[in-house]
């Protein structure tokens, strides 16, 4: 089954009929999938950067000054792709229960003792990008981290232009926090 | 499949009609068979049911054969399933007890997979709701309540009914359904909503709207699969009730003398105008479990393995010492409806299923999708470019491509052999050929894993059971489906294509009847309450009594022609499943009556599980109670033949083809299954042409023909 722009499309716009969105769940992936949605997320940005990898609603890694960078739909740039995109969001964190208490009233409030629920916000637009529920104390979580440059040689068959290796660089941010308070 | 014109004639019609196409066959009085086949007609159901009929009777487009010598006329179809979910039927508004005017959004939780492959299933993001069967704004909800002892809890407001109906009413309503909670405990309530609801009706100038009862139609618990049974009956069953008059109106108009009768889901036979016409709906894939039932009357093979390949699914069902299961809620099309049901176990494994090649694996896909019979296999030429397992068949050489269907459809081997090796093969890097061998033996081990499955699953084993394959495909693949579980015997029979319209011949007239109740008898329950609680016992068999003889008189028969078998059905307490208990005792008028139907239902436990599951201590509950009446109908005579020798006589051998088989090509004997005789052997590698079947004998297997010209397939030294 090969899925057509058009779909694609309108299953991103919320607009596809349930027939088709169960046949895209349940079937198979085509060759092609992995470009057409590429290339109708690009449509719908309005910066040039090409897009390697969408992450999430509103986030893509995007190729910007031959760096490989997080970016918003808003053009809101966060930084390198390996490191951890939500350390240079703005963040609310809820940790007490007067903050629990605005989304979660009452008897559905959970114990602020036992978990801390954090939101991530683009900077530049203000939309919410993410929502994490942890354990108090536990560090950002760090969701994904994706091997561009194996999938695009290895899946793809058409390699990234100067290799980079996938680690987490998020210590470099956190490490400077440290220092800075020392 | 025999010529019918023998010396006795036709003798009983039983028609199969599916969604793409019908089929009749017409037994003779001396055993013989003929099918006909032709395309469905959803506006005039008359229109196929004639042509496939006269096909049959070997008379097409000449002048009609008269039909006065036929002593039945039975009919299975799907259009009643088609009106309801196309939205085709009457126009549906329903009255529900207030607090859930939401149940066709809520449904049961199971209905958001039913119907799914395994896969969905495990995956709940593929989970979804099928849309509603009444659109919300046709729901009305009254206040009142009967508790679950049958006990008002609550007076109905009779003022909610006036302005529920009244506002259905002025939405233009064709019907009314109406299910309100525990109505098979106490219908006080249903039934003085309908007196309201008739009120109001003939107010509004007596309006043509109908009112349908739950506890009439379905007094069985659980609300959502009621009013779904209810909501269908109201919906469908009398519109497709006027096709079932026309199509007897075409046979009286050539002399039939009887009326039509439908097969109903759960293996009895009624006159199309017994009131729950609705019990008809899912027929069609049962008929050849009542085909199997009637073969063990015959032969004394009682414990059946009923495997029937179609185009889209493999369906497997279970005759255990003579009968079949039956299930009181049966899943179609993704919804649940309280309809007692013949159990049949379906997986995806057909022979129009496509063929592809996963791109991320790099793996054979088989399905879910299927070509279904138009446009069909890629070998049509009629507008599919998909390969299919049946253009796998077709490449391997087991389907002769100028003798498909009697000939009728030319098969394009070269076609069908470009696409797969185009759209799979090349990708794969193999040969056509050895893909198209593989794509069957994978079809066939995922239909050997599903009869594990039903089996192992009940803890039954192959041992104690023969298997029957029919659908125009089953005998294709027994030999490989069947490989390396110990069936006792595995058999096809020639008429394999029409096996489940066979089925539809064979079966009595019966009717079935069931009622929710609310019975308890504790371990240690002195002979009072026993009693008391036999009292209640008889109530419920005295009512569906009462409702059976009703429609025995509608339908003029005789209630003194009728076999009656009180049913319950029993559980330990705590359990959430019950067994179906035929009463040894026709009425519970005694501590004894009712320890004597605890022992019976002990005594099939323990059949069934083992004498270690038994637990008394846990008391007896009886949540259902049932009834069947029978009466004897005229069913096909199978002719016990002589039994010749081995070798089939010459006109029997039709010459040899290659065959792709273990890599490599083997030239195959061509064998005429209807010109076989009984006591023929014949051995692999061999291809038995029927016109609307093919069967497949792969090296080191034989074939003999047994004196019911049944064909019976070993493996290896048994012979």
């Amino acid at each position: 089954m090969s899925v057509s722009k058009d779909d694609l499309r309108d299953l991103y716009a919320g607009r596809l009929g349930w027939d088709k969105t169960k046949a895209i769940i349940s079937g198979p992936k085509d060759d092609d999938r992995f470009e057409t949605a590429v290339e109708v997320l690009q449509e719908q940005v309005s910066w040039p950067e090409r897009i390697l990898m969408p992450l999430r609603e509103h986030l893509y890694v995007v190729e910007s000054g031959g760096e490989r960078v997080v970016k918003c739909d808003c053009g809101h740039e966060f930084g390198d792709w390996r490191r951890n995109w939500k350390l240079s969001a703005l963040i609310i964190a809820r940790d007490d229960e007067a903050s629990l208490e605005e989304i979660y009233p009452g008897l559905r409030r959970p114990d602020p003792a036992l978990c801390e629920v954090r939101e991530f916000i683009c900077p530049g637009c203000g939309s919410l990008l993410d929502v994490e529920s942890v354990p108090v104390g536990c560090p950002i979580v760090f969701d994904a981290l994706p091997d561009l440059d194996t999938f695009y040689a290895e899946w793809l068959g058409r390699p990234l232009q100067g290799v980079r290796r996938c680690e987490d660089l998020t210590h470099e941010i956190t490490s400077r926090w440290g220092q800075a308070e020392l | 499949m025999a010529a019918t014109n023998g010396s006795g004639g036709a003798q009983i019609v039983a028609c199969d009609a599916g969604g793409t196409m019908t089929d009749v066959i017409v037994v003779d009085r001396d055993g013989s068979f003929a099918i006909g086949k032709a395309a469905t007609t959803p506006g005039d159901q008359a229109a196929g049911f004639c042509e496939a009929l006269d096909e049959a009777l070997g008379t097409p487009g000449g002048s009609p054969a008269s039909l006065a010598a036929i002593e039945a006329c039975v009919y299975s179809g799907t259009s009643m399933l088609n009106a309801l979910l196309t939205g085709t039927g009457r126009r549906v508004g329903v009255i529900t007890r207030r607090g859930e005017e939401d149940i066709f959004l809520h449904q049961r939780s199971r209905q958001s997979w039913a119907g799914y492959g395994h896969a969905d299933v495990l995956h709940h993001v593929a989970h979804h709701r099928p849309d509603p069967l009444v659109p919300r704004r046709l729901v009305k909800g009254v206040e009142g309540r009967i508790d679950m002892f049958g006990v008002e809890a609550i007076p109905l407001y009779e003022h909610d009914v006036r302005t529920a109906v009244a506002e259905l009413l002025d939405d233009g309503v064709e019907a009314i359904a109406v299910c309100l909670m525990y109505s098979y405990m106490n219908p006080s309530h249903e039934q003085r909503v309908a007196e309201i609801a008739a009120e109001v009706i003939a107010e509004a100038g007596d309006p043509p709207v109908t009112l349908h009862l739950s506890h009439e139609l379905a007094p069985i618990i659980r609300e959502h699969g009621r009013l779904n049974t209810v909501v269908l009956h109201a919906a469908a069953a009398e519109p497709s009730r006027a096709q079932l008059l026309r199509i007897e109106a075409a046979l009286h108009g050539r002399d039939y003398p009887h009326p039509l009768q439908v097969l109903l889901s759960h293996g009895g036979v009624a006159d199309i105008r017994y009131q729950r016409l609705h019990e008809s709906t899912f027929s069609g894939p049962i008929g050849g479990l009542l085909g199997a039932r009637y073969l063990s009357s015959v032969t004394g093979v009682d414990n059946w393995v009923c495997a029937d390949m179609g185009g889209t699914s493999f369906d497997v069902g279970l005759i255990m010492a003579g009968e079949p299961m039956i299930d009181r809620e049966v899943t179609v099309t993704r919804r649940i409806f309280n309809l007692p049901t013949l159990v049949m176990d379906t997986v995806g494994a057909g022979m129009g299923m496509f063929v592809s090649v996963d791109p991320l694996t790099g793996r054979i896909t088989l399905g879910p999708e299927s070509a279904g019979a138009d446009p069909g296999p890629v070998s049509y030429g009629r507008g599919n470019d998909t390969p299919t397992v049946m253009d796998c068949a077709l490449i391997c050489g087991l389907l002769n491509p100028r003798n498909y269907l009697g000939g009728k459809v030319v098969l394009d081997v070269d076609r069908a052999l470009k696409a797969l090796r185009e759209q799979c093969a090349d990708r794969l890097r193999i040969d056509a050929h050895d893909l198209a061998e593989g794509v069957l033996e994978l079809v066939a081990s995922s239909m050997r894993e599903h009869i594990r499955t039903v089996l192992s699953t009940r803890g039954f084993s192959a041992a104690d059971y023969d298997l029957l394959a029919y659908g125009g495909a089953g005998p294709l693949l027994m030999a490989a489906y069947t490989s390396g579980l110990p069936f006792r015997g595995v058999v096809t029979v020639p008429w394999a294509a029409g096996f489940s319209a066979f089925g539809a011949a064979a079966v009595d007239l019966s009717h079935r009847y069931q009622k929710s109740t609310g019975i308890i008898v504790p371990d240690g329950a002195d002979d009072g309450w026993k009693a008391a609680m036999g009292t209640m016992v008889n109530a419920g068999w005295d009512e569906l009594e009462a409702r059976a003889s009703e429609d025995l008189r509608a339908e003029g028969l005789s209630w003194d022609d009728a076999t009656v078998v009180p049913i319950a059905y029993v559980r330990y307490g705590g359990q959430l499943e019950d067994l179906e208990v035929a009463s040894p005792v026709r009425r519970i008028d005694s501590a004894a009556d009712m320890d004597a139907l605890t022992d019976a239902f002990e005594d099939l436990y323990r059949r069934i599980y083992a004498q270690v599951a038994t637990h008394r201590q846990a008391g007896f509950q009886i949540f259902d109670l049932g009834l069947t009446v029978t009466i004897p109908k005229v069913k096909p005579h199978l002719v016990r033949r002589d039994v010749e020798g081995p070798a089939p006589p010459p006109e029997a051998v039709l010459g040899t083809r290659d065959v792709y088989h273990g890599g490599r090509r083997q030239p195959a004997t061509i064998y005429d299954m209807d010109a076989l005789r009984p006591g023929n052997r014949i051995s692999g590698i061999a291809v038995v042409e029927a016109p609307a079947t093919t069967m497949f004998v792969p090296p080191d297997h034989h074939v003999r023909v047994d004196e019911w010209s049944m064909l019976w397939l070993t493996a290896g030294d048994q012979t």
